[in-house]
């Protein structure tokens, strides 16, 4: 073995997917042992080949097997592993799971619980970034409802109610006028009493045009917190990320710096060990930033930071977890061009983004220069209906931005998916619109221009099915 | 004395990797006796030198010392340094779990877990092979975190196999039993 003067480490790779195998992939180059837990359904993945061993944690659903912390935790201490990364997704932001780790002496790849349950609650997390002077948007909450609607005028229609423990859009009511607002604030309410087991609501500003930026993190548990710059993830369809990239070339270099000092208060307050990011939504016309929350996990979007970087993020994140001081400092971070990101997935554009689960009689992903795929998916695998559509993760790399969306281009265009359908053909047509060209666009771009964007897909779809008609 | 699995297990992995037909062994108020071959013949075909184990493999302590008979049964069995899945490993009749004589079933495990043939440390097994059992008949206990969680036949019939170490982690829906279906 080649782990040199490290201890053995065997980790428990609590997740599924493309970040299954970067997980077990950047295991392998750190020379620790792997143990994959999958569902019923994940057998024949390529993670299950590619992991030093794989053990079949239960049934297809998710309850059943990957949000199964009991079986989660059974299969690692049994198969005697030493840390337990759980990814993104899942259980990667769950305080309880945590703690349970510990308590079996594993070690939790990400933050304390203490860090994981002040950010699991965005109203805690604003409280917070206020408290170390980092800029917020106006809002907050109120008990009764004559002191809401007070709030919400302080604030300015529209507004926005969400949910203290949501996340992904869900929990969330928008508010052009005070007539709506009681009813809003009741309905969000109940809500999210039912779907995140608490009813805390509060406002914010509704910022109709943003973009999304977000800066990443990394602590070690030697009081050093560094940050990796900036991303951009504007490109989103009803809060799902389609597009990503680094850096953020609308932000003015004074912006940048704000940003960047902003992100580090909130690791120093948190004490903040691992990988993290830090997002905020920025207000292009005014020169704006205003802090969203902290994601403190691996980000689906990670290797854009990566490519500008030259970071692998996951090893730094298992030795900073594992006690190890960063093997890099502030100083030695710099970044060199532009990365683009598109997240390849088995959705319909046609139908608005609708899952298409089904068997991938092809899959050729063109040899690229300065091109990486991170893919879980091979000629025959069966995508399977019970997770999310992600297929896989096209990044390209380039010396500015409009050479990496170029690239970009020329990439997804030699890329062959048969079998499902997928995102590619929306993800072309973004990378093409002058919009996104110039850099204009903001989080609600595509929720507005998806159907412009598919229009010919749509109509071929129809022209399609009439024709079988009538053949028929 | 005290006789732990683990050690139970190295010997068993020395013994593999040696020829031989009868191996005895005894030690204070410990008898081991693992012989190889004969397995095909089916369980009725053993003679072990305990009655409490019915394979190829007897170990027969003092009643309160060993947990766990018919795992410990079912642990050299088909001798195999070509059978790599554990279940292979382990089968206490020779039965393959994928391919099972007509009229048998597979037990699986119902959730991850680690596998315990008997109520606690020491006592006698749920089941032997051989045993006849009915669909609500306990087989095994799968532990997960400190819930005990019991299995049962859910069919009427005889045990055939044990495809399980006590101890062992039990995979979801990995087989545990063989059963002879006689209802």
């Amino acid at each position: 073995m080649s782990a040199a003067a490290r201890t053995p480490q065997r980790v428990f790779i609590a997740n599924r997917g493309e970040i299954a195998v970067r997980l077990i992939e950047a295991c392998d180059r750190l020379g620790f042992e792997t143990v994959l837990g999958v569902s019923a359904a994940d057998r024949d993945t390529l993670g299950a080949r590619r992991a030093g061993r794989t053990v079949v944690l239960g049934g297809p659903r998710p309850s059943d097997s990957y949000l199964n912390m009991d079986a989660v935790l059974q299969a690692a201490v049994s198969t005697g592993c030493t840390a337990i990364h759980p990814g993104y997704g899942f259980l990667s932001e769950n305080p309880e799971f945590a703690r349970k780790c510990a308590e079996e002496d594993l070690v939790f790849v990400g933050p304390s619980p203490e860090a994981l349950e002040s950010l699991g609650d965005k109203l805690t997390a604003r409280r917070l970034a206020e408290s170390v002077d980092v800029p917020v948007s106006a809002g907050g909450t109120a008990e009764s409802i004559e002191e809401v609607r007070a709030l919400a005028e302080r604030i300015g229609y529209p507004v926005l109610v969400k949910a203290a423990y949501g996340g992904g859009g869900r929990g969330m009511k928008l508010v052009e006028s005070a007539g709506d607002l009681e009813d809003a604030w009741h309905l969000a309410s109940s809500e999210a009493a039912s779907s995140f087991g608490n009813g805390l609501v509060f406002l914010e500003r509704f910022v109709t045009d943003a973009k999304h930026v977000e800066v990443q993190i990394l602590g070690d548990r030697h009081g050093h917190r560094i940050h990796l710059g900036e991303r951009e993830c504007s490109v989103q369809y009803r809060y799902q990320k389609v597009v990503e990239e680094a850096p953020c070339v609308a932000l003015p270099e004074a912006t940048r710096e704000l940003l960047h000092r902003s992100a580090l208060r909130i690791a120093e307050a948190l004490d903040y060990v691992g990988l993290g990011t830090v997002e905020f939504l920025y207000d292009v016309a005014r020169d704006e930033l205003a802090f969203l929350e902290v994601n403190p996990r691996l980000q689906v979007e990670h290797p854009v930071t990566e490519a500008v970087t030259g970071v692998d993020l996951v090893r730094q994140q298992l030795l900073a977890a594992l006690g190890s001081p960063l093997e890099i400092t502030q100083e030695d971070v710099s970044l060199t061009g532009h990365a683009v990101e598109c997240r390849i997935t088995a959705q319909d554009p046609a139908r608005g983004l609708a899952p298409s689960p089904g068997r991938v009689t092809r899959w050729s992903p063109p040899p690229a220069g300065g091109g990486r795929l991170d893919s879980h998916i091979y000629e025959g695998y069966l995508f399977p209906p019970y997770y999310d559509a992600l297929m896989g993760k096209q990044i390209v790399w380039a010396p500015d931005r409009a050479a990496a969306i170029e690239r970009m281009g020329q990439v997804l265009d030699a890329f062959v998916i048969e079998g499902v359908t997928t995102s590619l053909p929306l993800l072309q047509r973004i990378l093409a619109h002058p919009g996104y060209r110039d850099n204009s666009v903001t989080t609600h771009w595509l929720n507005h221009s998806l159907e412009e964007l598919v229009a010919d897909l749509v109509e071929d779809r129809e022209s399609d099915s009439s024709t079988e008609r009538m053949s028929a | 004395m005290n006789f732990d699995l683990e050690e139970l297990a190295a010997i068993i992995e020395q013994l593999d990797q040696t020829e031989f037909t009868d191996f005895r062994f005894e030690h204070g108020d410990l008898r081991l006796h693992v012989r190889r071959g004969g397995y095909d013949a089916g369980p009725g075909a053993f003679a072990p030198a305990a009655p409490a184990a019915g394979a190829g493999i007897a170990a027969a302590p003092a009643p309160a010392a060993a947990p766990a008979t018919p795992a410990l049964a079912a642990a050299p069995a088909p001798a195999p340094a070509t059978a790599p899945a554990p279940a292979d490993s382990t089968a206490g009749a020779g039965l393959d779990p994928a391919a099972l004589p007509e009229g048998h079933m597979v037990v699986k495990a119902p959730m991850l877990g680690t596998f315990y043939g008997a109520p606690k440390p020491g006592a006698a097994p749920f089941v032997q092979v051989g045993d006849a059992v009915g669909p609500e008949t306990t087989l095994c206990i799968i532990e997960v975190m400190k819930l005990m969680n019991s299995v049962s036949a859910g069919v009427t019939g005889e045990v055939a196999a044990v495809f399980l170490h006590d101890g062992e982690l039990a995979e979801f829906d990995q087989p545990l039993f063989a059963v002879k279906v006689t209802a």
